[in-house]
């Protein structure tokens, strides 16, 4: 069930081109090829079908699914929506790889995208559905710390509390997740005094202070789920940073109490455009635009900030309660791309504090073959990834450790520590049993007791259960025992092979981290899909 | 490559057709035409009644929206019409296409800055704009954009702290700019250039490179502080209306007049409408690309029932200014009627103004 779509992709990838020009020919043929839709669309396959509009989407629009449906009640039209991180969706379209699979994007904000040429050729037109700003959430205990009047707050004030550090927070992973690029964008704008949009001198200006802003980062994440719960859980982390919905909805639904600030000074706002593709057909174009009819209508914009607590964009529906009608300064969006690129690999490579992350990897003897033949080769696909100053440790194990390899990416010679990585990947061996538990054990002993200058944080990839060393309650006691400075670091397990996913659903909610899906052949949860996803999160 | 071109054109259309009629959209409407159109006109197109009068004269009409001035990047075929919100672009279309007959110019709306109030008031007490007195109301909701002021402010990198009364407000600060569209991809923001050209030139409109070079530097001015812009005039004026994005924003008139006749007056806001001393019209221009295309223009044209939906949408129709005026008659609060003393600047060829626009946004 779970090899079956990504072994049956690359045909049908092929067979869309002759699909897309099958439909410039007259009456009969084209009756064929609706007629083949709706069977297909029943299978769920990816084809474009009548009635069915296939849209790339960001992870953050999930909460609009009850309104999908409701649309789909009222306009016959059903939304298939493919999740993506908003940086990833641009990268999509841009390379090509969604023509012909999607008929539109519905992404946060198309400023990202409208930089790159080849992904804006191929917006046919776009509506905004509604609109969130950036803002900050803090702990109301932390606001009266700091003496803070919330509506009066600005992102000079907030830099200054990080400073000093009386002020701590966390954010999602700029390059995977549209809220932390925006985020990103509006601390750029706010601390480099910039008054018209960001330039790459303004970035450059603003360098010293922005180190020390990220600095008190202590959460990053690949989506703003895992980010609220990490969040749930530290109670040492003051605030955090992502859309004023995200943040309201938190309070709303877990009672989070936050203290939600947009600053002063401005803020960069989603504006969520349905934006249909030029490559759709023009039974799907239309589609799109009934569909964004419906949610700019006046009965569902009040729905959608109701239930969201986005902003509505249209007149006659005013914002739902939590939502403060002082206006704020919008940033500009930096109107180049080597602007925004300069930014994200400033923050990547020198702003943020640099990760440590174990690798705890299963060599037991079931993955002699093709598992490891997929692992040696993931690991590979990692090390074009890696980060300046990050610290890389490879801790492959079978009944015991094997081996502790550390390598650490050094600013002066960005190559050789990847290369190094790659050679240890290359020369693991598959034996012995699986000692998953001792062999974590050692990877939290391996980090010891600095969790503060980096971003810690242990990947477990193992394709089968525990057969050896400690056992999972003894491994639960060794946690609980550590000082909490040091359970702070999450373990993100990757179920693979015939690994116990509940097993490692254990391990994920013990020590805070997130399970990952490595059980498919290709693409996402894959093995090198899950491996590239956890990115995110070190 | 030509004779390839026409044979995919005439397949297009007549899968399109025959598309139209295989899912029972035509009904008792006879012809199905498709076309593109500036993001301006898709309410218009969408509005029921436009689609039963459309009907009632035997027309389908399907649309999609695209900034005027990237129309001539999409694939054409499959379409019977293009409608860019200008004349600039639909002579550049009509170039690149097999355009069946004359364009068709049904209606046309100026270009305004929307503002918001306390915006408007620290603009109009720095000397940027002028609002306009009126006897009893406790705000002012119209007013005129002080072109050349405005302009010298935007040389010198005016901040709002700058700006006497600005400080009591947030959301005002950073540079005073004027939020536009794209001027390379959108029609509105390169007709900004076009009347933000003229006045910095002194009154005289760019024919050559060397009339683009003399206003160069301002024009690169007036788009770069801007950062990232987007492609068509309805989002920009979307989050206008949702309170965020920049105080003050570029439009057509439609968009303001539509808005005014299609809500209630506490669901407006804090509206002000600048018109600027000197703006420029956007002449909304169909292009036929086949008959039925054609027919489509000369209906919109001529067709009172379509000509006052037109007017409902925010458009002014050609010719008489009666039907815009009866239907804006309670707005005039926010509307000039007659733009009087609105001076209108001639718009640069298609040629030069894109040259203007690649050189502003590069």
């Amino acid at each position: 069930m779970n090899s079956g779509p990504g072994k049956g992709s690359p045909a049908r990838r092929a067979f869309l081109p002759l699909l897309a020009a099958a439909l410039l020919v007259p009456l009969a043929a084209c009756t064929t090829d609706r007629d083949a839709g709706r069977d297909t669309g029943r299978d769920d396959d990816g084809r474009p079908s009548t009635g069915t509009v296939r849209v790339l989407a960001s992870s953050e629009l999930s909460d609009m699914e009850p309104l999908l449906e409701k649309a789909r009640e009222a306009t016959g039209i059903t939304v298939r929506p493919t999740w993506a991180g908003t940086l990833d969706a641009v990268e999509r379209l841009a390379s090509g790889k969604a023509d012909g699979a999607f008929d539109a994007v519905w992404l946060s904000s198309n400023d990202y995208l409208r930089l790159d040429p080849e992904a804006a050729r191929r917006i046919a037109s776009e509506t905004p559905l509604m609109a969130s700003p950036v803002a900050l959430g803090v702990r109301p205990a932390t606001v009266r710390r700091l003496g803070w009047d919330a509506g009066a707050v600005s992102w000079a004030q907030v830099h200054r509390a990080v400073a000093a550090g009386d002020l701590t927070y966390g954010m999602t992973d700029p390059s995977r997740s549209n809220s932390g690029f925006a985020a990103l964008i509006s601390v750029a704008s706010g601390l480099s005094g910039a008054q018209a949009a960001l330039t790459d001198a303004d970035v450059r200006k603003a360098g010293p202070k922005l180190k020390e802003f990220f600095a008190g980062q202590r959460l990053t994440s690949g989506s703003s789920g895992w980010l609220a719960s990490a969040y749930a859980r530290r109670s040492t982390v003051d605030a955090l940073i992502n859309y004023e919905s995200v943040l309201l909805s938190l309070n709303r639904d877990t009672g989070a109490g936050l203290t939600v600030i947009r600053p002063r000074d401005g803020v960069v706002t989603a504006d969520y455009p349905l934006s249909a593709l030029t490559g759709a057909t023009p039974d799907a174009r239309d589609a799109v635009r009934a569909l964004a009819e419906h949610f700019r209508s006046t009965g569902v914009q009040r729905e959608i900030t109701a239930r969201t607590l986005r902003r509505p964009v249209v007149a006659a529906a005013r914002p739902a309660d939590p939502l403060s009608p002082e206006q704020r300064r919008e940033l500009p969006f930096p109107g180049t791309r080597s602007v925004a690129d300069g930014l994200l690999s400033s923050y990547e490579h020198r702003l943020r504090r640099p990760s440590r992350t174990v690798y705890v990897l299963d060599t037991s003897g079931s993955m002699k073959g093709g598992r490891l033949a997929q692992l040696k080769s993931a690991l590979n696909g990692l090390t074009g990834d890696f980060r300046e100053r990050e610290q890389v440790t490879l801790l492959p194990f079978g009944s015991t450790v094997k081996q502790v390899r550390t390598h650490t990416v050094d600013p002066a010679d960005p190559k050789a520590g990847p290369a190094a990585i790659r050679a240890d990947a290359a020369a693991l061996t598959a034996e012995g049993d699986t000692a998953i538990y001792s062999s974590l054990a050692a990877a939290y002993d391996h980090l010891g007791p600095d969790t503060e200058s980096a971003f810690t944080s242990v990947v477990l990839m193992t394709d089968g259960e525990n057969t050896a060393g400690r056992s999972a309650a003894e491994f639960a006691a060794f946690y609980r025992a550590l000082p909490a400075a040091r359970q702070v670091t999450p373990v993100f397990p990757i179920v693979f092979g015939d690994s116990d996913r509940s097993e490692l659903e254990s391990i994920a909610s013990l020590t805070g981290g997130r399970l990952f899906d490595g059980t498919k052949e290709e693409g996402p949860g894959s093995l090198d899909g899950a491996f590239e996803e956890i990115r995110g999160y070190q | 490559m030509g004779i390839v071109l026409a044979v995919v054109l005439i397949a297009g259309v007549a899968a399109a057709v025959a598309l139209g009629r295989d899912s029972g959209d035509s009904g008792t409407a006879g012809k199905t035409v498709r076309g593109v159109i500036g993001s301006e006109k898709a309410e218009f197109f969408a509005d029921p009644d436009t689609v039963k009068a459309l009907a009632a004269k035997g027309f389908t009409v399907r649309t999609e929206t695209s900034g005027s001035w990237a129309m001539d990047r999409l694939p054409l075929k499959g379409y019977d019409f293009a409608f860019p919100g200008s004349k600039a672009p639909a002579d550049e279309l009509r170039r690149g296409s097999e355009a069946q007959g004359g364009p068709l110019r049904p209606f046309y709306s100026p270009l305004v800055v929307v503002a918001h109030r306390n915006a408007a008031e620290v603009l109009a007490d720095n000397g940027l704009a002028r609002l306009r007195a009126d006897g009893g109301s406790k705000f002012t909701t119209q007013g005129t954009l002080l072109m050349g002021p405005y302009l010298a402010a935007a040389e010198d990198d005016r901040t709002w702290q700058q700006l006497k009364g600005a400080s009591g407000h947030s959301e005002l600060s950073g540079t005073v700019f004027i939020t536009s569209t794209d001027p390379v991809a959108s029609n509105s923001g390169a007709l900004y250039l076009a009347a933000a050209s003229y006045v910095a030139d002194g009154g005289r409109v760019a024919t050559d490179a060397k009339a683009v070079e003399r206003t160069a530097p301002l024009m690169r001015k007036l788009v770069q502080v801007q950062g990232a812009q987007q492609t068509s005039s309805d989002a920009p004026f979307r989050d206008f209306i949702s309170g965020v994005g920049n105080p003050i924003v570029l439009v057509y008139e439609s968009q303001v007049a539509s808005l005014l006749m299609s809500s209630q007056r506490q669901e407006i806001g804090d509206l002000v409408v600048l018109y600027p001393d000197t703006t420029v019209s956007s002449d909304h221009t169909l292009v036929p690309l086949t008959d039925h295309g054609r027919e489509l223009g000369e209906l919109l044209s001529t067709d009172p029932g379509l000509r006052e939906l037109a007017v409902r949408h925010g458009f002014r129709p050609q010719g008489a200014a009666a039907e815009f005026i009866t239907a804006t008659a309670d707005h005039t609060a926010y509307i000039d009627q007659r733009l009087t003393g609105v001076r209108q600047a001639p718009v640069p060829t298609a040629e030069v103004l894109r040259s203007m626009a690649r050189r502003a946004r590069g």
